[in-house]
């Protein structure tokens, strides 16, 4: 029996042919199960997700089962099998685990640490086993994921630090302030953008929110949708005095925050720091307001640059990441290597001492005058031999299960020693 | 059995100082138990050091430059612990125990010498009052220096808008500025009442207030530095990062002081 993976991703195949293969709920339990009755497969799991569309199962011969399972899927869309054939990719023992452990640590996601990934391997795994295609090999197996999974987003920062814009300007502000609860925040302009980085700084607690908008209607809609109050246009100055973070958004061709004018603000503020989230084009903010003192000004550009410094920080802790992945696939994979020998270990050490007994009554019955030193002896004797015996044999085996060559192994030990059938 | 045990703190330290600079670098959360275990475990061994010297001495290991040093060293240790836990600033060690290292090798290297006549020369109980408050002033302007690093470091990176290593790992500008205010009020105090019994004690002893010794006069620019600090944030709401170049200014001075006092002639030499 073979543990393998079977699919296809966003990264070898094209957006058009995951979004046709994407099986909604109920046909893949509808799959599932009949993938289960064709018998190819011992235990099976099927992962539909929007970059993912991929086989997890048990089987004696994989390639068989791979060709069954997207014979059906594609029969499910109305594909034709030959065409999406040479995209899948196959893993099998060592290569699935490791596939498995990557999958739901984020590792192998378009975005790398994006979060969504580990709930949509949980919900796959509770499909499949509410359609009882779940074995014991899978449930180790996914149990070990999502544990790794965790592990992962807990031990590195492969899931932290922003990927958008926006909320790359609220970790900044985290940077500056300790914490967001009770910031003053200031909203110029009546923006999408500016109202999706406003809402994200109210989120983390940032309050109380003012919006100013050269439409005084627009500003107290505005200001309403954020629980907010309208502060008057021609208030700017006054406004930006009493706050900590201001995020401009104007369509205004000049702009709107001079330096001069944040001089003047800052001079009665003793060093408060503000900062500037200008995400206009053209901006709103001077940029030169930036080398004032406490004052850090980030136009869309510079946020744009922090988002891919951000990338980069993710990247470098999922290397990280991924000796993490390949510690727990050799931990998992010795565990569930010794599971595989012990059977045989325990099967061979009972025929052994079976024959032992055996012989040594045979023999104390020709000694009926024997002392019990005698007797002792005789039993430590073989019990002895049997022990040297079986030393090599078995460590031969549970090495072989650490190397995953255990089945040639496993099959030689039954027929060497007359162990029967596994 | 002193310089043994010192000698072993010292090794503690070192390797707490190497293990805290790789946290820095690597976010590895064991580098940061080790750096931690390897931290107290110096710090044990220097109080164990430190009060086998005055059981041997018959008084507080205070009596020369170096044993003070040793002490503030002792104490900046114990309040970094703690600060890093109160504030969670957890590369804390990275910028505390490297001035640890260089001040507490400097106080091994100028082992104490036993001259005949300082226990009459620093008669009287408030001479270790004075010695004990300067350097409990000094241990927390250790701990303001590293604070004051770190904000220079983290403002720089928001300021050029290109976040690198540390702009990751170091935590927010208002945390630090609010670790060198606190640092800077719980020293000031110290080196003042300090610095008091030391003029008045002068005066009596030396028959002058400074009597030429470099130690003391230094001494007086850093408490000027520091007062004035001190001052700028209370009535100018000074903050940031001009208070942060001036905490590394002050320390800059409390070194050049310890520097002189150490290795110029003068009255306060070992």
């Amino acid at each position: 029996m073979t543990l393998f993976v079977a699919g296809l991703s966003h990264k070898n195949a094209p957006v058009e042919l995951r979004e046709q293969l994407a099986v909604e709920e109920d046909k893949l339990r509808e799959l599932l199960r009949d993938v289960a009755a064709t018998g190819a497969v011992q235990e099976t799991l099927i992962l539909s997700t929007c970059n993912r569309v991929e086989v997890y199962g048990v089987a004696e011969a994989p390639g068989e089962a791979r060709a069954v399972v997207f014979r059906h899927l594609c029969r499910h869309r109305g594909l034709s099998h030959a065409s999406i054939e040479p995209l899948l990719y196959t893993h099998v023992d060592d290569d699935a685990v490791r596939h498995a452990f990557r999958v739901a640590a984020s590792l192998d996601s378009m975005l790398i640490g994006e979060p969504q990934i580990l709930g949509q391997v949980k919900d796959a795994f509770a499909l499949a086993q509410a359609c009882e295609t779940v074995g014991p090999a899978l449930h180790t197996l996914f149990t070990q994921a999502f544990a790794v999974g965790k592990r992962v987003r807990s031990e590195t920062e492969i899931a932290r630090h922003a990927v958008s814009v926006s909320f790359a300007a609220v970790e900044l502000a985290k940077k500056i302030f300790a914490g967001l609860g009770g910031r003053a925040v200031l909203l110029v302009g009546a923006g999408k953008m500016g109202e999706l980085a406003a809402r994200h700084l109210v989120e983390h607690g940032a309050f109380p929110i003012y919006v100013a908008n050269r439409t005084w209607q627009r500003a107290q809609e505005m200001a309403r949708a954020l629980s907010g109050a309208a502060v008057p246009f021609a208030e700017l100055e006054a406004a930006l005095a009493g706050v900590d973070i201001v995020i401009t958004s104007t369509g205004a061709p000049e702009p709107v925050v001079t330096r001069a004018m944040v001089q003047r603000v800052m001079h009665g503020r003793r060093a408060r720091p503000l900062f500037f989230i200008d995400i206009a084009v053209p901006r709103d903010v001077e940029g030169s307001v930036n080398t004032l003192d406490a004052v850090y000004c980030y136009d869309i550009d510079d946020l744009k640059q922090v988002v891919e410094a951000n990338i980069r920080e993710r990247l470098r802790e999922a290397q990280r990441a991924e000796a993490l992945v390949e510690r727990e696939v050799a931990k998992f994979l010795a565990r569930r290597g010794d599971v595989e020998v012990i059977p045989t270990i325990v099967s061979l050490r009972e025929r052994l001492e079976e024959i032992r007994v055996g012989e040594v009554r045979k023999a104390l019955a020709r000694l009926p005058g024997a002392t019990a030193e005698t007797r002792e002896t005789i039993e430590m004797l073989s019990s002895a031999i049997v022990k040297k015996i079986l030393h090599a044999p078995i460590n031969k085996l549970r090495e072989s299960s650490r190397a995953g060559s255990s089945r040639s192994w496993l099959e030689l030990v039954h027929e060497l020693f007359g162990l029967g059938r596994r | 059995m002193y310089p043994t045990l010192l000698d072993l703190a010292i090794f503690g330290y070192i390797a707490a100082t190497g293990l805290s600079l790789a946290y820095l670098v690597q976010r590895e959360e064991w580098l940061h138990r080790l750096a931690s275990v390897a931290t107290i475990a110096g710090w044990v061994l220097h109080a164990v050091s430190l009060l086998a010297l005055a059981v041997r001495l018959g008084r507080p290991p205070l009596g020369s430059l170096s044993e003070a040093v040793s002490v503030a060293v002792w104490v900046a240790v114990l309040w970094a612990l703690w600060v890093e836990r109160q504030y969670g600033v957890k590369v804390l060690g990275a910028f505390v125990l490297p001035v640890v290292l260089v001040f507490g090798i400097n106080s091994t290297t100028t082992r104490p010498l036993a001259i005949p006549g300082i226990e009459r020369a620093l008669g009287g109980a408030w001479i270790w009052v004075h010695i004990g408050l300067v350097l409990l002033g000094i241990a927390a302007f250790v701990l303001n220096f590293a604070g004051a690093l770190m904000y220079v470091l983290q403002e720089r990176q928001l300021k050029a808008k290109r976040p690198g290593k540390l702009y990751y790992r170091l935590p927010d500008l208002e945390t630090l500025d609010r670790l060198t205010y606190r640092t800077l009020a719980l020293g000031f105090p110290f080196l003042t009442t300090g610095l008091i019994l030391g003029v008045l004690w002068a005066g009596r002893a030396w028959g002058s207030v400074f009597a030429y010794d470099p130690l003391a006069l230094l001494s007086f620019v850093a408490w000027v530095i520091y007062a004035g600090t001190l001052a700028g944030r209370a009535a100018a709401g000074w903050r940031g990062r001009r208070a942060a170049y001036f905490a590394i200014i002050g320390f800059a001075t409390l070194v050049l002081t310890l520097g002189a006092g150490l290795f110029l002639p003068g009255r306060h030499g070992s």
